[in-house]
């Protein structure tokens, strides 16, 4: 099945439009190869457009000399808070820097961050939850009231208070912002575990001899993470802002590294002459949020769909 | 006592009738036109946002310039400096120095009463200074402005004596420096926590401290007993307003946005970028004016690599075109300083105009000279593997003036032009006095507002001194110090303080000047005697200020 686009497969020569034909080489870059599911040909602009700036997103990441060969860090004394314009894209900033070669070196810290505090908590999730979901009662009473009362906290209270004892930078964000978002994946997995377990092919399982490890791992473990690369997609969105939030703050990168959150709080006393410094790397944040998030909702109807 | 009749009849310096010739001088208002003002009017409330919030309500321990606006609306000092620098009376009524230089005996105002009805006087005096020397209560102030007093002595109620062990012109500096302001003797003996200060520590000024609301807000409400002004202010008696309330906005965008929508009448630390906008509203009135004291400059650390190096110190210097990135973060407001006193300062030397600077190829020679030829990955010098990184730390309350962008200014054009990594960080006051004690940095940034630029030389570079940063132990410098803190006649001491700024700026190149600090203040057109104390140049206090109807 199609992961990103409906309706359609066709190689990036194929006939112009066609609007399936059109959409699809934006998009197949990211995930080619994959076949139509066939269930649903119509076309999705907002989902098409998400795909695209994503891509986008992912360049800037991959190989940020593409998109500029201006170095985000040159500051030019003589060239202040100029307005966009040919020579400078996005203007320059209160230093005379590029902005736009700092929203597209930005992107690299601010997902890195996202990508890295997402795996974290993941990964550490699905763990925790699995063991809570797995465990004698009492051990996943303890674990789910942790998960609860770490849930209680919202999500940027409770990284900013880790990075307030641990310091900023860039580690202590990723670490702040996967302890932050590991209740929400741990959650999910413990339920799933819960229903796996009782599943018949499990009981049978149980019923063959299978050992301990084994059958978590063959069973148990497949079945439980299903659900969490979608969560994982929209909850990469939530992370980033979160992410960029605290370097709004001055907990993450320091300068004069370009990272989005740092580059709007750089820019906020400036809003005044020159709104581009901080509309432009928001405007990066906002896309790249709302692009992910369209992506996980599309995910995750689809993956709803085909259990239910 | 004999000593007593001696310095009695001394004759030198009974300077009181030149003080009250001064008399006549108006306030250090700026002179700008005050149209929906009107004449001065009593009554009324007005609300000011400050860029600082004081670390501490006692004048006693005063460490920010930015503070400074506060303290003389509830605290007093003895002197006080006209707008030519000289000292002239405030709750003294004039001094005599003996004639071999050792003591100081000041005449009092009788007519002084501290806000908790407590009598000023000479004991009150004496309280003072002996507060002011309880060990650990301030010890820069013990330190450094005090440390040739041998004693007070109470010779009247309304006389006091200042004993030095040693000539030092600069303790007249001190008796009008917030640190020297009297706080009332029950205050000191009672208050629950003096070093902090707060409505329980009062002094003499014009206005009451009313309230304290941390994060907040100070409020303060007009003291009606007030009839001591100083010759330097713009009126006599009470202050014109009821009430002002200072409110804390650090930042720049906010104040200026509280200033135009209205909700608060004064502001000050206006950015450059906002300057215009100030100017081009024809209901709001800029004020500007150059502080004096010590010019904001980078100390060099040179205790330890790479500025041990004389070289590396001028491949820094040389390695910033201080006028292009002043340009860059301050447009064309900011006053370049060339010497590590204001130019503003009547010590500051002109000689050092354009002799270091913005030469990239000699900061590159330089630094190759020392041994800093390799580059990493990220194009930073190295020396055996060694990134040529320096730090510096930034106390965030006292950054001012965006001296964190100029930082990052810094920071872009001696990456650039020499592969120097400057790395800045803005930390709490806690974090950066332990790395500042314990000698994790290279550069520490500065600037002081003292009234004479001896008394910041002296905190900033003796060997002694309470902020010697640069950690230097020079013992040529020390003694151009002393000798100038020694000195009375005013161009022998501008000649020894010349000697110091030749050592310090071009043969140990030790800083590198940036800029003159300067302080910027936006009112509303209905607020008049807006103005700056005369030659420290910052903010005057709420006493000459009024409101139209």
């Amino acid at each position: 099945m199609s992961l990103l686009v409906d309706g359609t497969s066709a190689a990036p020569t194929g006939a112009p439009g066609q609007p399936g034909v059109l959409a699809a080489p934006v998009v197949a870059g990211t995930r080619r190869g994959r076949t139509t599911s066939g269930r649903r040909t119509r076309i999705r602009p907002g989902l098409v457009a998400a795909g695209g700036f994503l891509a986008v997103v992912l360049l800037a990441v991959l190989w940020p000399a593409a998109l500029t060969d201006v170095d985000p860090l040159a500051a030019d004394p003589f060239a202040v808070l100029r307005p966009p314009d040919g020579a400078h894209w996005f203007g320059t900033d209160h230093l005379g820097r590029d902005v736009f070669a700092r929203v597209v070196y930005g992107a690299r810290h601010s997902l890195a961050i996202g990508l890295a505090a997402t795996g974290l908590a993941v990964t550490a999730g699905v763990l925790l939850g699995l063991l809570a979901g797995l465990a004698h009662r009492i051990a996943d009473e303890a674990l789910s009231r942790t998960f609860d009362a770490l849930s209680a906290f919202p999500m940027l209270l409770l990284a900013l208070l880790f990075v307030a004892v641990a310091g900023p930078g860039t580690a202590s964000l990723i670490v702040a912002i996967g302890i932050a978002t590991l209740p929400h994946y741990a959650r999910v997995a413990r339920a799933q575990t819960l229903l796996v377990r009782r599943a018949g092919y499990v009981r049978q399982a149980v019923a063959f001899g299978s050992s301990r490890f084994r059958l978590v791992l063959r069973h148990v473990l497949p079945n439980v993470v299903g659900p969490v690369p979608v969560l994982a997609v929209i909850g990469l969105g939530e992370a980033i802002l979160v992410a960029s939030g605290l370097s709004f703050l001055g907990m993450g990168p320091q300068p004069p590294s370009p990272e989005w959150g740092a580059m709007l709080s750089e820019a906020r006393n400036y809003l005044r002459v020159a709104w581009w410094g901080a509309i432009l790397p928001g405007v990066a944040v906002t896309l790249t949020v709302v692009s992910l998030t369209v992506l996980g909702r599309h995910l995750q109807r689809r993956f709803d769909g085909r259990d239910g | 006592m004999p000593a007593t009749r001696r310095t009695r009849s001394a004759v030198l310096a009974t300077l009181t009738a030149l003080l009250l010739g001064s008399a006549g001088c108006s306030s250090g208002a700026s002179g700008e036109p005050v149209d929906a003002a009107g004449p001065p009017r009593s009554g009324g409330t007005l609300t000011w946002a400050i860029e600082t919030e004081p670390i501490t309500l006692n004048p006693h321990q005063y460490a920010q310039a930015k503070a400074r606006l506060l303290v003389w609306n509830s605290f007093e000092a003895l002197l006080t400096h006209d707008r030519d620098g000289n000292l002239v009376p405030w709750l003294a009524t004039g001094y005599q120095v003996a004639p071999d230089g050792l003591s100081y005996t000041v005449a009092l105002r009788t007519d002084v009463t501290f806000h908790d009805g407590e009598k000023f006087d000479a004991a009150a005096v004496k309280a003072n200074v002996d507060q002011l020397r309880q060990p650990g209560y301030a010890p820069a102030v013990a330190a450094v402005q005090l440390r040739n007093l041998k004693d007070v002595e109470v010779v009247d109620p309304a006389t006091v004596r200042f004993v030095l062990t040693r000539p030092d012109v600069l303790i007249l500096d001190f008796l009008a420096s917030p640190q020297g302001a009297q706080v009332s003797p029950r205050s000191l003996r009672t208050a629950a926590n003096l070093k902090a200060g707060g409505t329980d520590v009062v002094g003499t000024g014009p206005f009451v401290l009313d309230g304290y609301a941390p994060g907040q807000e100070l409020r303060y409400r007009k003291n009606p007993a007030y009839d001591w002004a100083p010759p330097t202010a713009g009126h006599t008696g009470p202050a014109h307003l009821d009430r002002i309330t200072y409110r804390f906005l650090k930042e720049s965008s906010v104040r200026v946005g509280a200033l135009t929508s209205g909700q608060v009448q004064l502001v000050e630390g206006v950015p450059a970028t906002d300057q215009p906008l100030i100017a081009g509203n024809p209901t709001l009135r800029l004020h500007r004016e150059l502080n004096s004291g010590s010019a904001y400059s980078y100390y060099f650390n040179v205790s330890h690599p790479p500025f041990d190096d004389v070289r590396v110190r001028r491949a820094f210097r040389d390695a910033v075109d201080v006028d292009a990135v002043l340009r860059a973060v301050y447009q064309d407001t900011a006053t370049r300083a060339w010497s590590v006193v204001s130019p503003a300062s009547r010590f500051y030397d002109k000689r050092f105009e354009g002799s270091y600077g913005g030469n990239p190829e000699r900061a590159n020679a330089l630094l190759d000279q020392a041994g800093w030829t390799g580059r990493d990955a990220a194009g930073y010098r190295t020396k055996d593997g060694r990134r040529l990184t320096v730090r510096l730390v930034q106390s965030a309350p006292f950054v001012r003036d965006r001296r964190d962008i100029l930082a990052q200014a810094v920071q872009a054009a001696v990456r650039q032009s020499a592969g120097i990594d400057l790395a800045v960080s803005v930390v709490d006051q806690g974090t950066a006095t332990e790395a500042l004690n314990g000698n994790r940095y290279e550069v520490f940034d500065n600037s002081r507002a003292d009234t004479d630029a001896g008394a910041a030389l002296n905190l900033l570079l003796h060997s002694q001194g309470a902020i010697n940063r640069v950690r230097s132990r020079d013992a040529e410098l020390d003694r151009l110090l002393d000798t100038g803190q020694a000195t009375g006649d005013p161009q022998r001491r501008t000649g020894i303080y010349a000697d110091l700024q030749q050592r310090v700026v071009a043969d140990q190149a030790f800083v590198l000047p940036l800029y003159a600090p300067a302080d910027q203040v936006a009112a509303s057109n209905r607020v008049g005697g807006v103005g700056f104390e005369p030659t420290a140049g910052v903010p005057a206090s709420a006493y000459d200020l009024w409101i139209g109807g």
